[in-house]
């Protein structure tokens, strides 16, 4: 489904990610851990589209689609889910509004019906009680005014409405309580099914005692140093991501 | 403590208000052709600066004086005015051992030591009293690493072309009725140049001193920082205690040329008028700051809590690509005293950036107005501004005014402007007395908190003598 | 300034004799102070100087018979003026709530507060001259209007000029809705120069929606002056869609203790359009409250001004005033001008302002693409976000149904573009 080979990309001159491969096939789930720094967010935001990154060397496919022709809302029609780390604050649009709005734009791209008001509120609704949210939360701006918490739910609404066939998320995680975390979990895991497939970001191993991933990947300035099951988060959490750099060109170049 | 004692009258007296018996040689009050060219000639001003007087002389005369600010103050006769008063004992002594002692001395109350083994540390001092520099410090040292730092006069006699090539391109004597007035009449002033690379090792500081009845103090300061040059500069003023009003119409022209910056600070302290709202000097300033090359800065502070009226606008125009210019203020009115103060940010430069942080104090029946203009030209791809003008209120007599004025010709430019009004509530002083604090104290702690974003844009020394004076301003507004 | 203009046309007006007096001083007035010019700081960035160089005359009796637009599609009572003229009235209310000036002008209503309210100034007094027509509203202490009224004032015909005057009158505990539009049927020159006077009783309640859809070559200027009593509630939502040149003035005074005003704008700045927006709220008595909202766009060559002046009296104590202004420059030609400004005598107050300017943000343009919006149904979600800002008051759905299509038309001329150059 995706193919990463060799990616080189950096922001404003400085190099962030020097040689990514990853394969990421329908049905898996793949957890890309990683300190602070690493280029977990970059390789993210790569994906979805966000300018300012520059691809110096590599190629991504998706789809058997070259992804770097496609603008943002064309990855998004394609099935493509960026699920934010920092979600934009809309003031005035309102949830429900953006949501329709965004899925009828992908059912049009898609040739597919669009959704008229009274379906996409049944459609929405069942999602909410999914994941405890009130019916309150349509009509308040788009993550306007919302908690950390409330704004990670959200993308896992949305996530949850427009059924992507690639869901990234970055850093979900972080910032959530427990109870939250647990919420979030039962969203993801909700979606996972044989034709989809679903990339974790994520710094902590805890998701992933909510989340079981197929594959873990470790980045570590710009490349991935490790890959293998389940286990090895396992061993990350055990052993804090030091072990690996022993005598790599390790950097710890917080944002 | 109710609103009543929040009123109660303390006659705190103005530490300042000393006046020096020196005998001073004086032109006649009274402003005409003649008057112009008697100053010009007892300064051996060549022929240029006489004729930049007159040109702007006979420009001041089809002016009117401006009205659009919120400051109310009876007519002045400029036909009453004295336009030079300077000491006798020859104005340009050679070394500090020439200058009168009684001079020395009247710095040396002002707590400013003008002897360069008990000058504070680290700063270079020009000590301008009426309408002459009396004394500059440390001017050697300076001079051997390419810096002037001298008084204007001086500069206008040893480096006319240097005079002649920036005199006025900042702000020129058409620019409003006060700056025409001092072009016609400046007496002295400060000249700094700082060359190429050159980083200024010690602050440098003009200490302005107004001691004649019914004279006029009109200086004009002037610096120039080549392309790489750094240089930090701090003004401090005074005047005695008087019944009359005196005018103090100044100029400063601020050039940065490209990587260069220039840091501001003003400690503005003239003799504010008595609690009865008689007397005081009239500050009417015209400051601006031209960040001429790419990457250069310029930076205003100001703390301003003297003068009956003030009237200034310390600004920036921002004509360099990534120029940047900031405007840090901390305006205090209490008793009678008014303020109409702010500052103009014109981005013309790309990705050119601006702050403004602006907090006034009134107390009594101070009237404090923050004026101020962002504007961004087509030009300014990309250029920023944020402005921040908090007031503090204390009493239910005084008067704050935000006035900003936001104008924006280019897409990619954004301005931010917040403004916020507080005051000392009775519940916060509750608080801060019953853990022990006077009231004054606790006032004290609160005005501070408020202005601390300014005070540490201040060399250390200043920032603590500028805490200080708004303690003693605020004498009388609080009990 | 061509005074003969204004004295004839004063000379062809049948006013009822009890205004005849006051109408001659009122122009008296106005020719010895003329048209404001931009050396009068209020009018800095606005300049009439095109009015004075056209020759507008108010229109023909016969000419207000005019196309009269479907007065079924306003979801309210009805009071249309077509050039200056009433051309239809729905019948929904009694004349008693909602009639004409012309009709009800001698009354104690009418002559307590006409010409009182909007005090004197160059324009005010020129519509207290020249005026012919308009609605009056007066609401009896305590009567709860269900149904909005709308006083329409159209104007089809080139080169008039229209002085409409509107005056309600909202008695203690009473509530209404009240809609000015004001719709442009020509492409031609015209000026419409608007004097509206509202007052409003111990505890009485407007909703007071503004809408300005002039034709594209008109002018637009007008004040709207209100006093508000004790306890009573005004909020208004004043929108501009139309219009070359628009100047409104909204004068509020919070003459009674615990008054309340909430005032939303919203302001599309479009093509060579020139809008400003002064709004003067004075806090006059303790525990007033106001809350000030403006959301102005400026596209193509345009350029969108706006003036908040909040001022607190000396003793009006813990009054909380708000302001909040934001603009959105869409070109690299249009301008957009902003003075949120505070003048406050007192000092037991709650007061702020918030302004910013500059462009759509494309971090929150690139979240809308990223979930699979195109580039301009993003922008055009962003503007229509940026304008319901404003919008909060439309919380009738009939009136949200009659203005958004309205806006939203307005506003889809503009939003398919990027920034353009």
């Amino acid at each position: 489904m995706l193919q990463i080979r060799n990616l080189h990309v950096s922001v404003a001159g400085k190099p962030i990610l020097k040689g990514i491969d990853l394969d990421v096939g329908p049905g898996e789930v793949h957890a890309i851990m990683g300190p602070n720094g690493s280029g977990k967010s970059t390789l993210a935001q790569v994906l979805a589209g966000r300018s300012g990154y520059e691809v110096s060397q590599g190629s991504v496919r998706y789809l058997d689609r070259d992804l770097f022709l496609l603008p943002p809302e064309a990855r998004a029609r394609a099935g493509i889910f960026l699920a934010f780390q920092y979600p934009m604050e809309i003031p005035g649009v309102a949830n429900a509004q953006f949501l329709r709005t965004a899925l009828n734009s992908q059912h049009r791209a898609r040739g597919e019906a669009e959704v008229d008001a009274f379906d996409f509120l049944e459609h929405v609704k069942g999602k909410l009680a999914l994941l405890e949210m009130d019916d309150g939360f349509l009509y308040r701006s788009l993550n306007e005014g919302f908690s950390g918490g409330e704004k990670k739910r959200n993308e896992i609404l949305q996530m949850l409405v427009l059924e992507p066939r690639l869901a990234i998320l970055d850093e979900t995680d972080s910032g959530l309580d427990i109870d939250a975390l647990q919420v979030v979990a039962r969203g993801v895991n909700a979606m996972r099914s044989p034709d989809r497939a679903i990339v974790l970001v994520t710094h902590y191993q805890r998701l992933l005692e909510h989340i079981v991933p197929d594959r873990v990947h470790v980045l570590a300035a710009g490349r991935i140093v490790r890959s293998g099951d389940r286990d090895l988060a396992m061993e990350l959490e055990d052993k804090g991501y030091g072990w690996l750099n022993a005598g790599a060109d390790f950097e710890e170049d917080r944002p | 403590m109710g609103n009543n004692d929040l009123q109660r009258h303390i006659d705190t007296p103005y530490r300042w208000g000393f006046v020096t018996e020196i005998e001073q040689e004086t032109i006649p009050m009274g402003l005409d052709e003649g008057v112009i060219r008697r100053l010009s000639a007892r300064k051996d001003e060549p022929d240029f600066m006489l004729d930049w007087r007159l040109e702007a002389y006979r420009h001041w005369l089809t002016m009117q004086e401006p009205d659009w600010a919120t400051v109310s103050y009876p007519a002045i006769d400029y036909q009453a005015i004295h336009y030079f008063s300077a000491p006798k004992a020859g104005n340009q002594p050679r070394s500090l051992a020439e200058v009168d002692p009684k001079l020395l001395a009247t710095y040396e109350k002002l707590g400013i030591p003008l002897n360069e083994r008990e000058a504070l540390a680290g700063v270079a001092v020009d000590a301008v009293f009426d309408s002459v520099s009396v004394a500059t410090t440390f001017k050697d040292k300076l001079e051997a690493l390419g810096i002037i730092f001298c008084p204007f006069s001086e500069a206008v006699r040893r480096h006319p072309d240097l005079v002649r090539l920036y005199l006025g391109s900042v702000v020129p004597h058409t620019d409003n009725f006060f700056a025409a007035l001092n072009a016609a009449v400046f007496s002295d002033g400060t000249f700094v140049y700082v060359p190429k690379g050159v980083h200024c090792p010690m602050e440098l500081s003009t200490y302005f001193r107004i001691n004649a009845r019914d004279t006029g103090q009109f200086e004009r300061t002037l610096i120039i920082a080549d392309e790489g040059s750094y240089v930090s500069y701090l003004e401090g003023c005074t005047a005695p205690q008087r019944d009359e009003n005196q005018l103090h119409a100044a100029v400063v022209e601020l050039i940065a040329l490209k990587d260069a910056r220039i840091k501001y600070a003003t400690v503005q302290n003239w003799y504010p008028g008595d609690a009865e709202g008689r007397g005081g000097i009239y500050n009417f300033v015209t400051k601006r700051g031209d960040c001429r090359g790419d990457h250069s800065h310029i930076s205003w502070t100001q703390v301003e809590t003297g003068s009956a009226i003030t009237w200034k606008y310390p600004s920036c125009i921002l004509r360099g690509d990534n120029s940047v210019g900031e405007f840090y203020s901390v305006a205090l009115t209490n008793h009678h005293q008014q303020a109409d103060t702010g500052t103009k940010m014109i981005h013309i430069g790309r990705n050119s950036r601006s702050t403004i942080v602006s907090k006034g104090i009134s107390a009594g029946r101070g009237r404090n107005a923050y004026r101020g203009l962002v504007k961004m030209l087509k030009g300014a791809e990309g250029a920023r501004n944020h402005s921040q003008c908090d007031s503090l209120l204390m009493g239910p007599d005084c008067a704050a005014h935000t006035f900003p004025y936001i104008e924006v010709k280019n897409p990619t430019a954004t301005v931010e402007h917040e403004a916020t009004t507080s005051r000392i509530g009775d519940d916060q002083l509750f608080y801060l007395r019953s853990r022990g604090l006077t009231e004054e104290d606790a006032v004290n702690l609160i005005v501070n908190g408020f202005c601390k974003e300014v005070f540490k844009e201040l060399p250390m020394e200043f920032a603590v003598e500028a805490q200080k004076l708004l303690a003693v301003s605020l004498e009388g507004a609080v009990g | 300034m061509n005074a003969s203009l204004y004295t004839d046309a004063l000379s062809h007006i049948a006013a009822p004799p009890w205004l005849t007096e006051a109408r001659h001083e009122a122009l008296d007035r106005f020719l010895a102070a003329g048209l404001p010019d931009s050396r009068q700081e209020a009018w800095k960035y606005t300049s009439l100087d095109r009015l004075g160089q056209v020759t507008l005359r108010p229109p023909e009796a016969e000419s207000s018979q005019a196309v009269c637009p479907d007065v079924t599609a306003y979801p309210g009572h009805v009071l249309l003026f077509q050039d200056g003229q009433l051309a239809c009235h729905g019948t929904y209310l009694s004349n008693q709530f909602a009639g004409t000036l012309r009709h009800w002008g001698d009354t104690r209503s009418v002559h307590e507060h006409l010409g009182r309210i909007a005090g004197s100034s160059a324009l005010a007094d020129l519509n207290l001259a020249l005026w012919q027509d308009g609605a009056r509203v007066y609401v009896p202490a305590g009567e709860r209007l269900g149904m909005p009224i709308f006083a329409v004032y159209g104007a089809a015909t080139a080169e008039a000029m229209l002085h409409p005057r509107t005056l309600a009158v909202v008695e203690s505990g009473a509530e209404a809705v009240l809609v000015e539009h004001y719709l442009g049927q020509t492409d031609q020159t015209y000026w419409q120069n608007a004097v509206s006077e509202i007052v409003l009783a111990e505890g009485a309640r407007l909703t007071h929606i503004v809408v300005v859809e002039e034709g594209p070559a008109a002018s637009h200027t007008s004040l709207t002056a209100l006093r508000l009593g004790r306890n009573s509630e005004y909020r208004a939502l004043h929108i501009g869609l139309g219009g070359l040149l628009t100047r409104r003035d909204l004068l509020a005074a919070l003459d009674g203790a615990d008054a309340g005003i909430r005032i939303d704008a919203f302001d599309l700045a479009d093509g060579r359009r020139h809008t400003d927006l002064h709004l003067r709220v004075s806090h006059r008595a303790p525990r007033s409250q106001s809350r000030i909202t403006y959301r102005g766009l400026a596209d193509d060559r345009a350029r969108a001004i706006f003036d908040g002046h909040v001022v607190v009296e000396h003793g009006a104590h813990q009054t909380d005033a708000r302001q909040d202004c934001k603009g959105l420059l869409l070109s690299r030609q249009a301008e957009i001008d902003a003075m949120p400004r505070l003048e406050i005598y007192a000092d037991d107050v709650k007061c702020s302002h918030g302004a910013s300017v500059g462009q759509p943000d494309p971090d929150a343009l690139f979240y809308l693409r990223s979930r699979g919006l195109d580039a301009a149904a993003a922008r055009r979600l962003l503007l229509e976000g940026f304008a319901n800002e404003a919008l909060g008051l439309l919380d009738d759905a009939h009136l949200r149904d009659w203005l958004m299509p309205r806006l939203l038309a307005a506003l889809s001329r503009r939003s398919g573009e990027e920034v353009r150059s």
